[in-house]
């Protein structure tokens, strides 16, 4: 099998060489044989590292932890939508609703995402890059289920085009492309990417019929809580008990509900060494500072939503997904590792009081990670500078 | 107290003067490509527009406004129409009259704001930071805080741009993009970011 495959590569090399016919498009086939083989070309200077984690299978490895929290949220999908209805047909079926709904989208966003990373690296002659795995892949699972296919092409077209390639490509952008593409889509159509009624796919029984559910997200019962010191109990009244937080059952953007595959994902990817754990770190303790900072600060007179216990703010909405796998993006993100803890920190105390002190914004994660994206050069520079002055002079 | 204290949040994040409003944009985008200049520049603009803007009030309130000349016996004369060119003046005057100052007072700080200072002059921000302190009737105490928070919202939106250039350097810019260009998207998606704050009312 192996030799087939080396085979059917060895053969169409030449095509793809310089000088022949598909020279423009050597990086397409560089790009397909190395999900197959490890790249021949070793570096030409020291140093030299015998690894086989090259930037794919390093790539690869958090899609591969996403994987996990697709397919669970193709069966949140259909299982949202057939409770709207009140039905129950089968762990099959809600199944296959929520695929029906979801591989449209992702199939989109890698097509899409795919055609313009073709067109530059065959124009502008560079790679095509391994981060477009990871960030086509990460765009659809932040959307709301209705979508439009439309619009998940536009967003994932500004998110590569705008947000990484006009930079040169993975590595020298400074915001997280997926982020910028899902931020672009919200501001850009905020009918169809907020409010009540765009997290349930509905199940069509009879053509044309169009028929909305608006069910409020836990962000939003949470927000509109009246009950002080009680908003865990509105919550668990609304159909959100902590077990259904935790687990992600519960009408929210495709991928990112479930806070305990997001822990899975999270501990794997901080053994492999693939996701910083001072970020992870960071942004937990950021969350949970803050969080008790506004427990304190809610009083009798304040909204309701001061007074919800920190360790919610962690798994309603897409927190977890934002802290496992957008804030730890190695590009966007610092490269110290004191900046590193601040800048997850950071992360995390914008989101709760985003979520508290904002109105506009149901969910904080998404504006808190590429607002620290754009602070993220300048907190490594604060902590360089900081350490030569702090440094005896070796004269 | 507590008032002064959000007007300042509100004027360093929440509109910010060139993130939100896009004033300033062109010693902004000429400035940003070096961490040292931008922040000298950056200081200037708090300094300066932390005087200019309580003393435009003063102009206003004192010579401008309908009903202002009522200390010189002309309670009916309404010079409003004035502000423009006479804020500008005003600044013009002050920055120079600073610059000596400064120069007289305090060579190192002199040295280290170099030609930022002059330049300053013609930086719409500073202007803007005036009328709009006009326009949403600011009190004294107000438009100090409101000069010095939007000073400081400039400066802290070019330091951060300056040190994204830095990171930018290994970029690969497609030609047409390089220099202005590609600092246009950066701002872009710089003001996306600060949309985080927009609709926070304190």
């Amino acid at each position: 099998m192996q030799k087939l495959i080396k085979n059917l590569f060895d053969a169409q090399r030449k095509h793809f060489r310089k000088g022949g016919k598909l020279e423009r498009l050597y990086a397409f086939f560089e790009s397909m044989e190395t999900v197959f083989f490890a790249p021949a070309r070793v570096t030409q200077l020291v140093p030299h590292i015998r690894d086989h984690l090259d930037v794919k299978r390093y790539m690869a490895s958090v899609v591969f932890m996403l994987l996990p929290l697709l397919l669970f949220g193709m069966y949140n999908v259909g299982y949202q939508a057939y409770a709207a209805k009140q039905l129950n047909p089968g762990h099959f079926w809600i199944f296959w609703f929520g695929f029906k709904t979801v591989l449209p989208l992702v199939i989109v966003s890698y097509v899409v995402g795919f055609a313009w990373e073709i067109l530059f690296s065959a124009i502008r002659g560079h790679e095509i890059s391994e981060g477009l795995f990871v960030t086509a892949m990460l765009f659809p699972l932040t959307l709301p289920p209705t979508t439009p296919l439309w619009q998940a092409a536009l967003g994932i077209s500004f998110g590569v085009v705008i947000g990484k390639e006009v930079f040169g490509g993975t590595g020298r952008n400074f915001l997280n492309p997926a982020l910028t593409g899902r931020a672009f889509l919200y501001f850009a159509y905020p009918s169809q990417m907020s409010g009540d009624a765009v997290w349930t796919a509905l199940v069509n029984f009879k053509a044309g019929a169009v028929d909305v559910v608006s069910a409020a997200t836990p962000l939003v019962v949470a927000a509109e809580a009246k009950v002080h010191g009680a908003v865990e109990q509105v919550l668990a009244d609304a159909g959100y008990t902590f077990n259904t937080l935790f687990f992600g059952l519960y009408p929210a953007s495709i991928g990112a509900s479930s806070a305990f595959l997001c822990l899975i994902a999270a501990i794997v990817l901080m053994i492999l060494g693939i996701a910083s754990y001072r970020i992870i770190l960071g942004d937990i303790l950021g969350i949970l500072v803050m969080g008790f900072i506004v427990n304190l600060t809610a009083g009798e007179s304040s909204a309701a939503y001061l007074s919800l216990n920190p360790f919610y703010h962690l798994i309603i909405g897409g927190a977890a997904f934002g802290i496992v796998f957008m804030s730890t993006d190695p590009v966007s993100a610092p490269d110290l590792h004191i900046s590193r803890w601040i800048y997850g920190f950071l992360v995390g105390v914008l989101t709760v009081v985003i979520r508290v002190f904002n109105p506009a914004y149901p969910e904080g994660i998404m504006l808190a990670i590429l607002f620290m994206n754009v602070f993220a050069p300048l907190l490594d520079h604060m902590v360089i500078s900081i350490r030569l002055r702090n440094r005896i002079p070796n004269v | 107290m507590e008032n002064l204290i959000s007007l300042f949040v509100n004027s360093v994040f929440v509109g910010n003067i060139l993130l939100a409003y896009f004033l300033g944009m062109c010693s902004y985008l000429a400035v940003s490509k070096n961490l040292k200049t931008s922040s000298g520049l950056g200081v200037a603009v708090i300094f300066v527009m932390s005087i200019t803007t309580p003393v435009n009030w003063m102009v206003y309130h004192y010579l401008l406004a309908p009903g202002a000349l009522a200390w010189a016996g002309l309670p009916d004369v309404d010079l409003g129409y004035l502000k423009l060119v006479l804020f500008i003046a005003v600044i013009a005057g002050l920055v120079q009259a600073v610059e000596m100052i400064i120069d007289r007072y305090s060579q190192a700080l002199y040295n280290s704001l170099g030609v930022f200072l002059p330049l300053i002059t013609v930086n719409c921000a500073i202007l803007g930071a005036s009328l709009f302190m006009v326009e949403r009737q600011y009190s004294f105490t107000e438009s100090v805080v409101y000069g010095v928070g939007s000073g400081a919202g400039w400066a802290l939106a070019i330091i951060a741009m300056s040190t994204i250039m830095q990171k930018l350097r290994y970029a690969d810019v497609p030609e047409g993009l390089e220099g202005f260009g590609i600092r246009m998207i950066v701002t872009g998606l710089m003001a996306m970011a600060f949309m985080l704050f927009s609709g926070i009312t304190l």
